[in-house]
Formats: C-alpha cells, structure tokens, sequence
C-alpha cells in the first residue's frame, strides 16, 4: 500500500513538473523574444498601450532576462507552484491568479456535470450492448446513436447550438447565465444557470458517451464469458442482480483507470466547447488570451487545466483499491 | 463451460447444411475470410471518398478560388437565398464566405488536409509507440521502468494545451510541423498496448519455440511478434487518426494551427468567428462539419471492422 | 426414485460451419442419492447433456428435441416448458451447478459469505442479516472452511482447492435434488483433487441428492460414482454400474477409454525395443547441473542439487511433482531460459550460459523441448510448416526442408498431406503435440527436455504421444529429461525417477522402487492420492483426505533424500 501510494505521489510531481517545465522551455525556443514579440503585435494591432512601460517591466521581471537561465527557471517553478502567474497583459494590471480565480468554478462545474452525465449513461448503454436481456429496439437505437461520438466537441456544440438555440430557441446562445439575472444564491440565478448549462454539457456528453459505450461493450463481452457470471446463472440469481453485481461490477474496472486517463482528453474538448458557447470558464478565458496575445494568461491557464487533470488521475488511482479488492493485497 | 462453443463444433460429427436460408449461408462465407467485413469496407470507401474528392476535385474545380475576393461574398448554394434574398449561384455550388472564398474549393484543398495531418501524426506516433513498446516490454527492467512512468505522465497532459502554448509563442507553423507536434502526444496508449502484448506474447509457447530454434532477438521480435500484432497496430493506428485529426481541428477552430493553409477547422474557426450562426449562413459551417463527420464515421467503421477481426467473439452469425 | 429423467434428448449447434448436433438421442435417469459420471472426451457431449436439464447450453446451442423431466416439479415436470422465472427458480434450488474452472468461478470483488448470502436471498427472499449469516457459516461449516476466517475474505485470497470447496458450499446450500459438478477438480493437483471430490461426495450423502459427474479421468470416476454413462460424438454408448463397466466393457470405446489409463505395474503401453542406438562417448557428462539453485525474491523455487546425465546410454529421467514444486523450473534453467540463482548448468562440459553465439547455436541444436499447450506452441500467423521449417534452416542443416519434414510426420504416425500446409488452428491438439515431437525428431538434437508434453491432451491420446516420444529414445538414441506429475506414465517410461516437493528432491531412484514401493512419506501420499481405475483399491474418504492434507503439512524444512539406487550413467546429489 506504501508502496502503491508513493507511486501515485511520485507520478502525480512528475507530470506536474513536466508540464510547468514544457511551458517554460517552449517560448524560450521560440526564435523571436517573446516579450519583444508581444509587444510588436500588440502594437500592430492598433491599440495604444497605456502603462506600455509598466508593462514592459513586468514581462521582463516575469521573464527575468536578465538573469541566469538556470536562475530563471527556478524563480518560475517558484512561482508557478505558489499559483503566482505574473499579470495579465491584455486586461493589465489584473493578476492572472484572480483571472482564473473567476472562471474556475464555472469550468468546474461544467465539467463535473458533463463527466459524470457521460461515464454513467455511456457505460449503461455499453453494458445494454452487450447484455442478452436488452430489448431489441435498444439494440439497434445505442449503435446508432454512436454516430455522434465522431464528431469533435465544437461540431456537437454547433449543431446544438443550431437546433436548439437558432432555430427552436429553447435555450440561450451563448453565456452562462441571463443578462438581467443577479449573481448570486438566488433560486432565480441558479435556473439561469442550470439552463445555460445544459447544451454546453449535452455537446461533451453527446461525443464522449461513445467512447465508454464502446470501452465498456468490448468489457462486457468479455465478462459476459466469465465463468462467475456462468454460476451466477446457475445460481438463480435474478437477471438484473446479475447484470449489475456481477457484469457492470466487474466491467467498470478497467473503464476507472481509463476515466482517469481520459480526463485529459475531455478537459481539452471541452475548452473549445466553452468557446463556442461563450461559457465564462478557462477555456473561454484561454480563447480570449490567444486572441490578444496575454501569454502570461495563457501560461497560467494551461498549467491549472493540467494540474487539475493530473490531482484528478491521482485521486483515481489512490480510490481505485476501494473498489477492486485485489488491489489492496497486491500493491 | 467456455471451450463449450469451441470444443463441441470441430470434433462432432460433421456439420449439417442443410436447413440454412441463403442469406446465413452468405455470413457464415464470411467467417473464413474475417477481412472481408462490411465495416471494414465502408469505412474505407468513406475515406477513399475523401481522398478522392481531393484528387478529383483538384482537376476538374479551380482551387484558386480559396483565395479571399475570389468569387462573390455570401452566397448560399444555388437553389436557397441568403439573408439579402440574393438566390444562390450555380458558379458556387456549395456557396461561398463572407471573404469571398468559393467553399467547394476550401473543402476540396482543406478535407485532404486534415485527413494528412492525422495519418501523419499517427503514423510518426505509432512508429515511436511501437519502438518504446519493444523496447519496454522486451528488455525490462530500469528502461521499461522510465518508459512505463514516461508515458504515464504523458497520458496525462492535454496535448490540446501544450499546443496552445506552443503556437502562441511560434505564431504561424505548416501542416507538417503541427503533425509533429500532435505525435508527440499520440506515442503513448500504442506504448502501453505494445509493451502489454510483447509482454504477455514473451511467455508465449510460440516465442519459446522460437528460442529453442535459435532465433535473434531481431526475429522474434519481428517475424514472430509483430505480425500477431498488427490487427491490434491497425485498430491503434486509425483510433489514433482520430485523436490527431480532432486535436488539429481543435487548435485550427480556436484560431491556431497553420495560417495560410485552408484545413476543414480553419473555415469552422472563420464561421463561427464572422457569427455564420446568427447570420444563417448554414452552408459555411454546415459542409465542413459534414465532411468532418464522414471522415470520423470511416474511421470509426474502420475501428469497429478491425475490432471483430482481430476478436472473433465479436463476430456474430 | 428418479430425480431427473432425460429423454431421447437432442442437441444442436448451428456454427459457421453448419448445424452440428452436438448430442444426438440421449437417454438416462438419475436416481436420488446415486452418482452418475459422464465420460468422454471433449466435444463428446457430456457437459452439453448436462446442462441442457438446467437450461443453461452456451449460445447458440438449443434442444432440438426431447424431454427433462424433473420430477420434483409440481405439474408438468418437463423442465424445457418452464418459463424464464420458474427456470431461474429451479436452479440451485433443484438443480445445482458446480463449475470447472474453479479458480474464476466466484466474483472477485465481492466477499465468499456474500456470495451465498445472494443465492439465498434470489430463493427464499430477503431474510434478517443473523439468519444470513447462519446460512452462510453452516454452508462453509460443511466443506471444511471456517466460517469467521472464509467468510469475510475474497476470492483471490484463497487457494484452488478452497475456492473449489466454497463452490460446493454454494451448490449445496439449499439441499438441491440434483447437483451437476462439471470436471470440478481438473484444475486441482491429486493431493487436493482427493480432498475436494471427498468433501463434495459427503455433502451429497449428507443431503441426499443425486449427483452427475462429468469428467474424463477414468480412474477418478471408478473411485467416485455409482453409475457410468460413456458419450462418445453425442451419443450415449454405454451405460452401466460402474464395476460392470470397468470390468466387462462391452463397447470398444470405453474398453479404449478404461485401457489408455497406465496403472503403475500394470501391463506397459510401449513396445519393447531391443537395443537403442548408442550416443557418443565423451569425456564430460552430456548435462551437468552443479549446485544449480532459483530463487525469486524471497521464495526458493530450486534448492541447490547436483546431477550428471551421461549420453552414451541414452535414458530418460524423470521429475516428478505437484504444481509449484520447483520442476518446471528445472526445466526451463536446463534450457538456458533461466539464469540459476546458484551454480552452473553445464553442457558437454561448458556453461550454458557463458556461451557465446554461435555456442549458444550449436547447444540450441542438439537442446530441444517439447511444452505442455500445443496451442500455444504454434505462431497462429502462420503454417505449421513454420515451426519445422524455421529451426532447420536457421541451424544450417543439411537436406531436403520438405523430405525431412515428411518423414518426421511419418515416424510420429501423422499423414503429412493432411497436417503440413495448414494453419495451427485447423488441427487438433495431439496433432499439434505430435508435430512438435515431430520437430525435434527432425532437428535429432542429443537431449529432449519434455515439459508436460501429454497433460493437455486427450486421455485416449496419450499414450501413443508418450510412445513417439519414447522412441525418441530407442530409435533415435535421443536422452530425455520427462517432466510430469503423472507418476503412472513416468512409470512406464523412464530409467530414473526424481520426486520434486517445495523444490527439494526427496526421493530418487528407479521407478520400479520409487513409484512401485514408495518410502518418502510424501511419495507415498502422492500415490495413495492417485484414483485408480481399480474399484478394489481403497481411495479412503474424507476424513483421509484431510489426514493427508494435515500430514503434507507435517513435511517441509529440508526433507532428507531417500535415494534408492543408481543406474548407470546417472548421478545425483543434494547442494
């Protein structure tokens, strides 16, 4: 157990420093300074900079030219790993930190809600796949509604969009609450919420419930030959005890570590849905920062979405002994 | 219990034919050939379609017209009206962008694009992928260690981001160059799918015969493991087109990738970017998506036929 | 009384290959309390009849024709016109399964005690957690295991045996009418095949069932049922009291089936040959282990021993032991796939492995082996020509590829025309097995390591793929070491015999002394264990079972040799 817990913490510091390192290392291999660069196309791009040299001074004490690299890089990992990020350039002199302060939460929510909404029913149609007990009209309704699992995230967000919105307007456009709706614990904002949420979330889960339905359809098939789930036939036991405490019991196994695995994957497409809908969360906050050239935002955004993708694969990985007893013995 | 199928047929009395509708009979024709899989063969007129359209399209349209100003603006398809009520012209069958741009020649230089970029991509991940699982799973030990928490780590990262960061700090980058990029997030489940057969296959009774015949490493390696591996390799390698040509489409539409070079994502990013949405122009988006669609259907048919060819179990009569 | 009445039953598998009729006209009763044993070899039908009374046949089998009754059924007791609920109803409650594969029959996520506690529950519905319990201890209470200990572990905590017996434990918890064990101990090794078949015969009295069992073991079924049913390609062809079978077997095929079992001192299946060409003479041994010992981590797989098997003379030694007693080990250090923990393992004098390549060629060429799965020993991406032809080539020999491997085929009793050119998953097992043997006869190397070369074929096959084998040796002057943990073939076949326990040798010697008249206190209970097809041989009872069980307990730390004479040409030692 030691052992296995040392193992996650290990990987856990891992792609953590990794990941910050990439984000050091890419623009310094860039041929232009980053900071000249920015600067130019702020500059080209028409706008006045107030605060040009406050600005300038920033990004080089952020950057710290002037010191060794190796110097540089320590004082960076320094501050990445205290969630300081510098100033935003674009919205200067805004701490990148409360930037993503704000949008975090929205993010959080949007992605909990599409996770868990994807895994339960993608797994329960997969399982329906293969079980011998699924009505027919079932059997030819799931494969077909795989479809939608070859569509990248933003098309699925589109094609909401397009129905519901444009043409039905039975949800907002974009956004992720009304314009005349007060923020706060009110039963009015919470519906607000809940029905701007709701197409955002339906685009990630309408492609990514394939994904599982076919994981889990390839594990079922599987399960399904086991000589446990033979005895509990042969033991009378009801058929949907048997589907759930025997089969989809078993099956999840695997479908776990991959969740885990995935995380990243989802977390990426749903950045873009963001976009689309103009959902006030990191990846709309990402979008705007590409937009304006604000790397400091960009740098930071970048790093929280991984670290937030790599706690979550480790918090699977230290739950995962809960639910497969074999795992406690064996480390 | 489970030999039941398999014991019980070969070594009974011979099978009786008859009694069978033709229609069974054709399926079970199939069973000796597991290649020959409508799946399969769907989804690979799909992208033939695709490829075709590129080559075909090339000579016989005008793929000058891409560029901005070349043809009228906004307009829809012949046969509906935009929102001026100007009606669409036969001269731009699928309609054209607010910059001008004849949307048949964006799809016929764009589609073969993005499919480049994904088989690209992939196919530099799988190489590495099967490199590293060799090597992992064939020497062990402190190597298939750094290689196993190597790819661990990797997994983890959105190569979305990492790109992201990248092309904000490059600007502009090829088609070429973003493939290579996208690969280097692509190696690791071929990684890990190789390193878990290589090693599985090493106590193979088969591989053990081939060391008692006195085999190189080499040949084992590569006459007796990989060809057993490349139903598996296929299914990867298309999963992995996937995941590269969605993370492509993912930076083009967030306005990254390459600049000068029409992509399916890139039309999408200008669409949604010019507000195609609200001002109805549902061909501007609407043709892209839809090839974006055909291309991930193949993939996906070609995904599901290799699965039922390399585990019979899937395969029903 | 019968319990279970089976008539003119017919069975059928459509398959990609057409309809095949995987039992054909079967009819047998069952009485209360009497033990039946299906017997037949695989694809005979046996399970497929069995399972048919408990409407469980594996997709896409169907009865196509016949009746079940079961007679305790209110009613019509045609078990084939119960609906779905009212068949669930009936199994385990009526008719109770214990499975093959003992070792993935229980879930692995959920404690034993709740695995019982559900197939109470889906019969007799939802009861007070206390009455549970007690079901549950006295089912567990009744095989042997304890209950506070048992209960609450999981199935991968406990050993084959165990779970085998925590299986029982489920089959006979609500005292079924019938209880249907398919092969439920030929996972298990003798000592705790005896245990197991002991504890479910004295659960079966206890409750007063009838039982069916299914196996291919002609001696375990002398030993355990009351009645015989031989199936032979889905045909019922005998059936009789078990004495009258074994002693006056009217059917060819089952006095086939009862002969293929060699008996230690019974009647040899091998023709005497008169003299075998000899080896060349050498100076050093042919294979010397010198204080060869494996360790994996903390665990001692081999103990440090010694031998030295000369060629001239060519012998066939033979190790014998249980599963874990450290012999396929010795197998695979003897080819050089394993490094020793300790010593060296020499060939014709020098190290195997401190050779360099193409010593290490040279010494692959004259070390061949033949392995337990024929299935797995063919590349299933090509011909089987594959395997005999790579090796041929690749040690540069002499000839013709094709005229060899024709020849090999036919000195193994294989038509050439019908096994060359075809791929592995169109032969069956002995033909695989043979064709291995085949391959090294063709690469005529000077030492055969046989791993376990016949427990994964047919019974009836056996025999004539030891004797292929076996003239290896007489024909071909080949030495070979013979791994198994069949001591009746080991028996018959070979010159010397090592008995291999927790990777100790504890006794050696020919097997006329070793295995004839055992003096190692584990030999002896190794061959007491051995059911034999001799219904006047006493296989004891339970209780015996769990003496021996408690007596192997007792051998252990570093057992003595017992050695029992030498044979020419061969030396051994402990360290």
């Amino acid at each position: 157990m030691a052992r296995y817990l040392a193992n996650r913490v290990f990987t856990l510091f891992l792609t953590v420093f990794i990941a910050a390192t990439l984000i050091w290392i890419i623009p310094r291999l860039s041929p232009v300074n980053p900071v000249d660069a920015m600067l130019g196309r702020m500059a080209s791009g028409g706008g006045t900079i107030e605060n040009s040299g406050a600005l300038l001074d920033q990004l080089t004490e952020r950057f710290g030219f002037n010191d060794p690299l190796i110097v540089q890089y320590w004082l960076y990992i320094k501050n990445t790993l205290t969630f300081d990020f510098g100033l935003s350039t674009a919205s200067f002199p805004t701490p990148v930190a409360q930037m993503i302060a704000t949008a975090l939460p929205w993010t959080l929510g949007l992605m909990l809600l599409a996770l868990i909404l994807t895994f339960i029913i993608g797994n329960l149609l997969g399982a329906l796949m293969v079980w011998e007990h699924t009505p027919r009209p079932w059997k030819v309704v799931i494969p077909a509604a795989m479809v939608f699992t070859s569509m990248p995230p933003i098309l699925s967000g589109l094609l909401l969009m397009y129905v519901f919105s444009s043409t039905l307007g039975w949800f907002p456009l974009t956004g992720a609450y009304g314009i005349r709706v007060e923020p706060g614990w009110s039963l009015d904002f919470i519906g607000s919420v809940a029905h701007h949420g709701i197409l955002p979330a339906m685009s990630i889960v309408l492609v990514t419930f394939g994904f599982w339905a076919l994981g889990m359809r390839g594990l079922m098939i599987t399960v399904q030959g086991e000589d446990y789930t033979v005895l509990a036939k042969a033991k009378g036991l009801r058929k949907r005890y048997i589907l759930y405490k025997y089969m989809i019991r078993n099956a999840i196994l695997p479908q776990i570590t991959a969740f885990a695995l995935k995380i990243g994957m989802l977390v990426a497409g749903q950045v873009l849905v963001e976009r689309i809908f103009a959902y006030p969360g990191m990846g709309k906050l990402l979008y705007d920062a590409i937009l304006t050239q604000d790397y400091p935002v960009i740098q930071g955004v970048s790093f929280v979405i991984i670290l937030m993708t790599a706690l979550a694969v480790f918090f699977v990985d230290l739950l995962y002994p809960l639910i497969d007893p074999r795992i406690r013995l064996g480390a | 219990m489970a030999d039941q199928t398999n014991a019980a047929a070969p070594e009974t009395a011979a099978p009786d034919m008859a009694g069978l509708t033709k229609r069974q009979l054709k399926r079970m024709k199939r069973f000796d050939n597991p290649w020959n899989n409508p799946k399969l063969i769907w989804g690979i007129t799909l992208l033939m379609g695709i490829i075709a359209l590129g080559i075909f399209g090339r000579i016989f349209w005008d793929t000058d017209l891409v560029f901005t100003g070349a043809v009228m603006p906004s307009q829809a398809p012949p046969g509906f009206e935009n929102l001026r009520g100007q009606a669409g012209l036969a001269s731009s069958p699928l309609g054209t962008d607010v910059a001008g741009r004849d949307l048949l020649a964006l799809l016929i230089v764009g589609a073969p694009n993005s499919l480049y970029v994904g088989m690209l991509a992939s196919l530099i991940g799988m190489s590495l992928g099967i490199f590293l699982g060799f090597t992992a799973g064939y020497t062990g030990g402190r190597i298939d260690d750094v290689i196993r928490v190597g790819s661990d780590v990797m997994i983890t990262i959105p190569p979305l981001l990492i790109l992201v960061v990248v092309q904000a700090s490059f600007g502009d980058i090829t088609l070429t160059m973003m493939a290579i990029l996208i690969a280097a997030f692509v190696w690791q489940s071929p990684t890990r799918l190789i390193r878990a057969q290589v090693l599985s296959m090493r106590e193979s009774g088969y591989v053990q015969m081939a060391r008692l015949s006195g085999a190189s490493n080499r040949h084992i390696m590569f006459r007796e493991m990989l060809p057993n591996l490349v139903p598996y390799l296929f299914g990867s390698f298309i999963a992995n087109v996937t995941t590269s040509i969605v993370t492509a489409v993912g930076l083009e539409v967030l306005g990254l990738g390459p600049q000068r070079v029409p992509t399916l994502g890139r039309v999408i990013y200008d669409a949604i970017d010019s507000a195609a949405l609200t001002r109805d122009m549902w061909w501007w988006w609407g043709f892209p998506t839809v090839l974006l669609m055909v291309m991930f259907i193949g993939l996906l048919l070609i995904n599901l036929g290799l699965d039922e060819v390399s585990n019979p179990r899937l395969r029903r009569l | 009384m019968s319990v279970l009445d089976i008539k003119n039953i017919h069975i059928d598998f459509p398959t990609s290959k057409g309809v095949v009729h995987a039992v054909t006209d079967v009819t047998l009763s069952v009485e209360k309390g009497r033990r039946i044993g299906f017997i037949g070899e695989s694809g005979s039908g046996k399970t497929t009849t069995a399972l048919a009374a408990m409407r469980m046949l594996a997709n896409p089998g169907f009865v196509a024709s016949g009746e079940v009754h079961l007679n305790s059924l209110e009613g019509d007791t045609n078990v084939l016109h119960l609906d779905e609920e009212g068949m669930r109803r009936v199994r385990l409650r009526k008719i109770s399964y214990i499975p093959q594969g003992a070792m993935n029959s229980l879930n692995p996520v959920m404690r034993i005690e709740s695995q019982i506690w559900d197939a109470v529950v889906a019969h007799e519905g939802a009861m007070e957690q206390s009455a549970l319990l007690e079901r549950s201890n006295t089912a567990l209470d009744g095989v042997g295991l304890d209950p506070k200990v048992v209960g609450r572990l999981y199935p991968h905590e406990l050993s084959g045996g165990m779970k085998q017996r925590v299986c029982i434990a489920i089959g006979t918890c609500l005292t079924p009418d019938l209880i249907i064990a398919d092969e439920p101990t030929s996972a298990l090794d003798v000592i705790t095949q005896r245990h197991v078949m002991q504890t479910l015969r004295e659960m079966q009295e206890k409750i007063g069932a009838g039982l069916i069992l299914i196996g291919h073991d002609m001696g375990l079924m002398a030993q355990s049922v009351d009645d015989i049913a031989v199936l032979k390609k889905g045909v019922l062809v005998e059936f009789g009291p078990v004495r009258r079978i074994i002693e006056g077997a009217e059917h060819p095929y089952t006095r086939e089936l009862i002969s293929s079992v060699p008996l230690v001192g019974g009647e040899s299946f091998l023709h005497a040959q008169a003299a075998p060409p000899k080896g060349e003479k050498l100076d050093v041994p042919l294979l010397e282990l010198d204080g060869v010992g494996k360790q994996y981590g903390a665990v001692t797989a081999l103990h440090p021993m010694s031998f030295a098997l000369d060629g001239e003379e060519p012998k066939i030694i033979s190790i014998v032991g249980q599963s874990g007693s450290g012999k396929s080990t010795m197998g695979s250090l003897m080819l050089g796939f394993n490094d020793p923990t300790t010593g060296s393992v020499n060939f014709k004098g020098d190290d195997i492995n401190k050779m360099n390549a193409a010593e290490r060629l040279e010494f692959r060429k004259q070390v061949q082996a033949v392995f337990q799965d024929p299935y797995a020993c063919f590349n299933p991406f090509y011909r089987v020509n594959h395997a005999l032809k790579f090796p041929f080539e690749n040690f540069g020999m002499q000839g013709d590829v094709d005229a060899a491997m024709h020849e090999a085929c036919e000195a193994v009793g294989l038509d050439p025309s019908l096994v060359l050119g075809r791929y592995p998953h169109q032969l069956s097992g002995g033909q695989r097995q043979r064709l291995i043997v085949a391959r090294a006869l063709m690469l005529s190397p000077k030492l055969l390591i046989a791993d376990e070369p016949v427990s994964m074929v047919d019974a009836s096959l056996r025999a004539t793929i030891l004797a292929n084998i076996h003239d290896l040796k007489d024909k071909h002057g080949i030495s070979i070491i013979y791994i198994t943990h069949d001591l009746a073939t080991a028996y018959h076949v070979s010159d010397y015999v090592m008995v291999l326990y927790h990777g100790h040798v504890v006794e050696a010697g020919p097997p006329k002394d070793v295995i004839g008249d055992p003096q190692h206190a584990y030999t002896r209970l190794l061959i007491d264990s051995i059911p034999w097809p001799d219904l006047d041989r006493d296989w004891g009872d339970a209780g015996d079972a769990r003496a021996a069980l408690d007596a192997l307990a007792q051998i252990g730390g570093t057992p003595e040799t017992v050695y029992r004479g030498d044979i020419p040409g061969f030396t051994l030692r402990q360290g």
